[in-house]
């Protein structure tokens, strides 16, 4: 059977299904899903073909769907909660994460507030990672102007008790036992020194699916660069218009390859000349701009998990916008054309290459 | 010495909106309760889909939710102490909230 790739947009109000076939040239609009719950973030899991969405929604309180049979219906898993005595409610889903392609059934998710939990029942059901909850840290932590969640989970390509989280405001935790401990992961070089707090603003942290040890984390200010074996993130932002932007994504082949949308920090919109996709072929030592077919000028916005890959060759790369469209290119991101538009603000997009 | 019995009355539950969604459609249910609580607890038990979207991990009622008696907001009839009679009527709401 042919492939297809399913674009799962998350919106302020409700989850779309974007189609193609592997051609990438016409696209077709479903949903929404769920409407009017903002959707933080969807994904599909390869291992099994299920798919999940983080439902965020004021009636009835905030949940995690799954879907087994490529979103036509949808099942609510049992609510992450904390323990009896905690002072905090699970408020809200920011990421989840299909586990490694070694440990069939477990999927991990990241919350607000803060905290990371595991599922061991395809996304059935849920539980808080008490070794990550109990970091004497944690009480450093404090919200972002989005809130105080726990956003990237990266499991290294070949070991996957090796993983990281990302939390806004909170930094970088590394695990090398499959979450039964953690230690703070935030040595940098090249980093800004008179502002030390923003760099524990991590924004996008990525493991690279194929190559171990390789990562790629996009914080507040600057970019960061982790090759095998390093223990330190390396500034990579020079080249870029910008030191501030949300969206990041890795090429799921080529280990030296990355993408980024920078921002402009005050405004939070596309950073002049307007809105662009910055890439790197060397590890992030140098950028280039990208916006063929991108509206010159325009001063768009794309946050977190707006920007995601399919796995086709030539690469399909794509983001979401804060004004409704989707944008994809299907040359490795040097041309872009628009795979939707006029949906609601774009909160995440997740590219699902299907068989 | 045997506790006097509670005196549960006969009422109906209407869901609305989005909480119809929440118990697979179902629009009414028709319980017995003493208190507002208690009907609650029953609702819970004929659509135990409804429990994480009545109340959080702690027990506390979901904001963005509006129960009414009858045609009186229960927050000022005694909240979920209220107390039942036959033929009142539940109301289970999503709260006016967005624009």
């Amino acid at each position: 059977m042919a492939k297809q790739v399913v674009l799962l947009v998350g919106t302020k109000k409700g989850l779309y299904q974007v189609r193609s076939d592997a051609d990438r040239k016409k696209w077709t609009v479903d949903g929404p899903h769920e409407a009017p719950a903002p959707i933080h973030h969807a994904t599909y899991d390869p291992r099994d073909g299920s798919m999940y969405a983080a439902i965020n929604s004021t009636w009835g309180g905030s949940r995690i769907q799954y879907s087994r049979d490529l979103g036509k219906t949808w099942q609510t898993s049992k609510n992450p909660a904390f323990p009896e005595g905690s002072d905090r409610t699970f408020f809200q889903t920011w990421h989840i994460e299909p586990g490694h392609a070694k440990t069939p059934n477990i999927l991990w998710a990241g919350t607000e507030p803060a905290a990371l939990w595991k599922s061991e029942d395809r996304g059935e059901t849920w539980q808080l990672n008490k070794a990550l909850d109990d970091q004497p840290s944690r009480a450093k932590w404090v919200p972002g102007f989005g809130g105080m969640g726990l956003h990237s989970i990266a499991i290294d390509a070949d070991e996957p008790n090796k993983l990281q989280v990302g939390i806004s405001v909170g930094g970088v935790y590394t695990s090398t036992d499959g979450g039964a401990s953690w230690v703070q992961d935030n040595a940098q070089t090249g980093g800004k020194e008179d502002r030390p707090d923003v760099f524990y603003c991590i924004h996008k942290l990525l493991a690279h699916p194929k190559t171990s040890g390789v990562r790629f984390m996009r914080v507040h200010v600057d970019v960061f660069w982790r090759e095998p074996g390093e223990t330190a993130w390396r500034n990579r932002t020079e080249g870029l218009p910008s030191t501030f932007g949300f969206a990041a994504a890795m090429h799921p082949r080529d280990r030296s390859v990355a993408y980024v949308i920078p921002l402009d920090d005050t405004k939070r919109t596309a950073s002049p000349p307007g809105i662009g996709v910055y890439s790197t072929n060397d590890r992030g030592a140098t950028w280039t701009r990208n916006d063929r077919g991108l509206p010159p000028g325009a001063a768009l916005e794309s946050v977190r998990e707006g920007m995601d890959t399919d796995l086709l060759d030539p690469l399909g790369v794509y983001f979401g916008t804060a004004n409704g469209d989707v944008w994809a290119s299907r040359d490795e991101g040097k041309s872009w054309e628009r795979a939707a538009q006029y949906l609601p603000y774009v909160t995440s997009v997740h590219a699902a290459t299907i068989d | 010495m045997l506790a006097t019995p509670v005196r549960r009355a006969h009422v109906r539950v209407l869901l609305h909106g989005a909480y119809r969604g929440f118990a697979g459609g179902a629009r009414d249910v028709t319980l017995d309760a003493a208190t507002l609580r208690e009907a609650l607890e029953a609702l819970v038990r004929a659509h135990p889909s409804l429990a994480e979207r009545l109340r959080d991990e702690h027990g506390r009622l979901r904001a963005h939710l509006s129960l009414f008696v009858n045609q009186e907001d229960a927050r000022f009839v005694g909240g979920e102490d209220a107390t039942l009679a036959d033929g009142d009527i539940v109301h289970v709401i999503p709260a006016l909230s967005g624009g």
